[in-house]
């Protein structure tokens, strides 16, 4: 039986690599990247206490819901992203500072 | 130390080197397949949590939706995006990452320590749930299942709605505009 | 007469009088071409006419006609303003509309060509109006209204040719010096106000009015409970004569007379020698009641004199109508010589009949002007078409002219048969049957007007013989053969039918006794000069005789040797052809001296006033500097600190707000991760 400290340590472990990615990076695709890093540490979480909730699996049906969520919030970054880089011609999230017109 | 416990921890080691990787390369394409990695890897820890539906969603949203998707765009965009417009002269320790790094280092201390502060196997609700606990030869989807079509209904179609509103507007986003 | 036909005599006179406004304003309002106009005043004042013909007729040796109206109140003084007619005002109403028609029709041909003709009739128009409403209203305060307007229409009618600047300069001379005279006159009015508490002209001054009865009781000149020193009836009566003297140019103030020839000939006709100038006369006659015998005495002296200086300067003029002019002044003397010594009759008699003869005489002398101008344009020679001494010889281009100009000079210097004789002749007598109860100086004015009417004679003849007499001159200094034509028929017409007035049958049918002429019996004044017999048949043979010989002298000199005795080196001669030399005087005492007092007024404006004006400008200016320092260092030296601390935490601040999202995470996340820090130590502690 592994003790729910380490998966919270390797979730914990993620989710800084994923602030970091967030933080740090000079492309919005990589940025996107680490906000699914993120997710999945939340989500490393959420499944790892439903281990308590057999009955109500409250745990796993939100990290259910944050799946489908962050899929759609995958789709739809990336289509803005493609837009912004036909506008901008690039992604640097830096670079992107003014308002259309 | 039981075969188990090993096989956790190489799954760990697999998420947290890969995902190490992912934000370490420069190079965006290799950065995206050991993403693949990283969220496969993620699968492996989901089902040591006992959570075997949430690992083959994962698998199944994350590797064949969310990654297939990120490749698509890059292959169907612009050949920039793939090649990294600037070859990065930062290294790993730039000056523009030292924030990032000094911001996820503190915070990675602070969560240990407050992790290391708790003994989870002591709280009072861990205790109270010896019943209610999942056991490894139990079946989870079943009570998943009745509690998304009871319990968590509303949150359901409301997810089924937006998934399907997201959709149409990543479609709209996306499309070739005739006329600028 | 009763109440109605009172009321029917006012509206007529009163139409008469609004018809000529009628004109002015018609012609001004209505848009059209510049020479409308004409035949619309000639049709107004030949209605004019008409009414004054049926007024004269109905007031004539009738009561008076007096109707009136409140104007307004000032306090407890109630004015009115009403039409007051007598015999002198008709006889004025009929002499103005006769001799203003005939202008009006003399115009017509004599003002043709002319550019902005309307100007001319608008303003002949405004003339007539403010004419007869002086002859007709009841009220010092309107008379002095109407006078005021009379003198204004006067001015714009000299300076009709307002592009020529001697016209400029002459109707702004008229202007200043009638001015001065309605100083007089407006100071004759305040008197007279002060004293009876009216401006009502039959109440003063109709027989048994408050002027009769206002008596000299110790000094004081009493009337009811008011009194004044007597001191103050000379110098109303004196102000009185000073605005007359003005309007019917006087010594001192007949200086603008010859100058305002430059007008247009029938102007100069109608206002300078028929109407306006005798408006001072009239004037006169209406309040001859107020001059005590001090008064009268100076009009008697300053006529007499007027009329021998005039003359005298008449005698050397070559412009046609300067010798007119002076000889105008000459007459206006002679009427106020007549006024002066009491004969009030036969001073507005000679009113009447030299209005006529003059009026001839000025429009004659336009037709000779006209037809002199004509041959200038023609042949563009570069003459003066007024001078006498290039012309000559007329009588046989312009008979019609010549013969009417022929009567009316015969009326001038009084020769039996003419209506001039009858009225001058009137004038010299009564002078000197007046002269009989003065003392010895004063004898010497009726003899001073007998050498007057002899000078008369002899500028009037050298005039006739000059212009008509003897050869064209033109032709000798042009070296070329000249020839004119008779004036436009209906100028010609004028000149006829002024001529007849200018006959006896008009005025008396006794040919050589003025007291049977209806004029002097109608005005029925009661003379208080003893008649002396020898006197009227005396004066007549003596002032007749005379200047038959002096005409007969200056047709020797002119006509027959055709050269006269050069004086004009003489000293006499410079004395008069500089007119006196008032114009000169004036020039050098009072406008050069009111320009030297403007300059050293302008000097000490311009050194003291400026000065202090300036050094209070420096004074502020330093202030200004001053507060300009305390305010440029101190005031916006804290606003400028102000602004550079707000500027500088503003550039600080600005640092955090880069516009990059990654940046507002990593501060977000910071703040987030030292509130769990100090959570946990605060803990902890």
């Amino acid at each position: 039986m592994i003790p729910l400290a380490h998966f919270m340590f390797v979730s914990a472990a993620l989710f800084c690599i994923g602030i970091y990615a967030v933080l740090s990076k000079r492309n919005a695709i990589m940025i996107l990247v680490g906000i699914e890093l993120m997710l999945n540490a939340a989500i490393l979480n959420l499944v790892t206490f439903s281990k308590h909730d057999k009955f109500e699996a409250s745990g796993q049906v939100f990290a259910l819901f944050a799946i489908i969520l962050a899929a759609a919030a995958v789709a739809v970054s990336l289509a803005i992203i493609l837009n912004v880089y036909k506008y901008y011609r690039t992604i640097d999230p830096t670079k992107i500072d003014n308002l259309r017109n | 130390m039981s075969v188990e416990q090993i096989i956790f921890y190489v799954f760990a080691a697999m998420v947290l080197s890969s995902a190490l990787f992912v934000v370490a390369t420069k190079n965006l394409v290799h950065s995206i397949f050991l993403f693949f990695i990283t969220l496969f890897s993620m699968a492996g820890l989901f089902v040591f949590a006992l959570a075997d539906f949430i690992a083959l969603s994962q698998i199944v949203i994350y590797v064949g939706g969310v990654l297939v998707l990120m490749i698509f765009a890059f292959l169907l965009s612009n050949k920039q995006i793939l090649d990294n417009p600037k070859p990065m002269r930062s290294r790993f320790l730039g000056i523009h990452h030292l924030p990032g790094i000094f911001v996820a280092l503190v915070f990675f201390l602070v969560l240990i320590w407050t992790i290391s502060l708790v003994d989870i196997g002591q709280l009072q609700w861990v205790k109270e749930s010896q019943e209610n606990t999942v056991k490894a030869s139990d079946n989870t989807i079943h009570y998943i299942g009745i509690n998304l079509m009871t319990r968590y209904l509303l949150p359901f179609e409301v997810v089924s709605v937006f998934l399907m509103m997201a959709l149409i507007g990543a479609a709209h986003l996306a499309r070739k505009e005739r006329k600028v | 007469m009763d109440t109605i036909t009172q009321e029917t005599t006012c509206i007529l006179a009163l139409v008469a009088t609004l018809m000529p406004l009628l004109s002015f304003a018609g012609i001004l309002l209505v848009p059209g071409r510049t020479d409308r106009g004409a035949f619309f005043s000639i049709l107004n004042i030949s209605f004019s006419l008409l009414l004054s013909v049926l007024v004269f007729i109905k007031v004539w040796d009738q009561p008076v006609v007096h109707q009136q109206l409140e104007w307004f109140t000032i306090g407890n003084w109630h004015f009115k303003a009403g039409i007051l007619i007598n015999n002198l005002s008709a006889l004025m109403l009929l002499l103005i509309s006769l001799i203003a028609a005939l202008v009006h029709i003399y115009s017509l041909k004599y003002m043709e060509g002319d550019p902005y003709l309307f100007r001319y009739w608008a303003y002949l128009g405004l003339f007539c109006f403010s004419m007869f409403g002086l002859v007709i209203t009841d009220s010092l305060l309107l008379l002095y209204m109407f006078w005021e307007l009379v003198g204004f229409s006067s001015y714009l009618l000299i300076g009709f040719w307002f592009t020529r600047k001697a016209a400029v300069q002459a109707n702004k001379k008229a202007f200043i010096m009638n001015r001065l005279g309605d100083l007089g006159f407006l100071t004759g009015i305040m008197i007279i106000f002060t004293q009876f508490q009216t401006l009502d002209i039959s109440l003063l001054f109709s027989e048994g009015g408050f002027v009769s009865h206002a008596t000299i009781q110790n000094g004081f000149w009493v009337f009811s409970s008011n009194k004044m020193p007597d001191i103050w009836l000379t110098i109303a009566g004196l102000a009185f004569f000073f605005g007359a003297a003005a309007k019917s140019a006087q010594f001192p103030l007949h200086t603008w007379l010859p100058d305002a020839m430059e007008g247009p000939t029938s102007v100069s006709s109608l206002i300078h020698a028929a109407t306006m100038v005798a408006a001072g006369v009239f004037l006169l006659g209406r309040i001859y009641p107020i001059f005590n015998s001090e008064v009268l005495l100076v009009i008697a002296v300053i006529g007499a004199f007027t009329a021998f200086m005039a003359a005298t300067i008449a005698l050397v003029q070559n412009d046609i109508k300067r010798i007119l002019a002076f000889s105008t002044i000459s007459q206006l003397g002679f009427m106020m010589l007549a006024m002066g010594v009491g004969a009030y009759g036969s001073a507005i008699f000679h009113l009447i009949t030299h209005a006529f003869f003059k009026c001839l005489l000025f429009l004659s002398a336009g037709a000779v002007i006209h037809e002199m101008h004509h041959l200038k344009e023609k042949y563009k020679l570069d003459i003066d078409h007024q001078d006498i001494r290039l012309m000559g010889g007329l009588r046989k281009f312009m008979p019609l002219t010549f013969i009417t100009m022929l009567l009316a000079a015969l009326a001038l210097i009084g020769i039996p048969g003419t209506s001039g004789y009858l009225s001058k002749d009137a004038i010299l007598i009564q002078a000197f049957e007046w002269s009989e109860g003065q003392a010895g100086f004063w004898k010497v004015i009726p003899y001073s007007a007998l050498i007057t009417s002899w000078l008369t004679a002899f500028y009037i003849s050298r005039l006739i013989f000059k212009v008509f007499f003897g050869r064209l001159r033109l032709n000798d200094i042009c070296g070329q053969t000249f020839s004119l034509h008779e004036a436009p028929k209906i100028m010609t017409y004028v000149l006829v039918a002024l001529a007849t007035f200018c006959l006896f049958p008009f005025f008396s049918f006794n040919p050589l006794h003025y007291e049977h002429s209806w004029i002097i019996e109608g005005l029925n004044v009661v003379s208080n000069i003893g008649r002396v017999n020898i006197y009227h048949t005396l004066i007549p043979a003596a002032v007749n005789l005379f200047a038959v010989l002096i005409i007969y002298l200056s047709f020797t000199w002119y006509v027959k040797r055709g050269k006269s005795p050069d004086l004009s080196n003489s000293a006499l001669f410079r004395f008069a052809e500089n007119q006196w030399y008032f114009d000169k005087i004036y020039q050098n005492s009072f406008v050069n001296g009111i320009l030297l007092l403007s300059r050293s007024v302008f000097a000490f404006d311009k050194a003291v006033v400026d000065g202090f004006v300036n050094l209070l400008g420096r004074a502020t200016v330093l202030i200004a500097g001053l507060s300009q320092w305390l305010d440029r260092r101190v005031v916006d030296g804290v606003v400028n600190g102000a602004g550079s601390v707000t500027k500088i935490i503003g550039n600080f601040a600005r640092h955090f707000q880069t516009g990059r999202l990654q940046h507002y995470l990593v501060t977000m996340l910071l703040i987030v991760l030292s509130f769990f820090i100090i959570k946990y130590f605060s803990q902890a502690i």
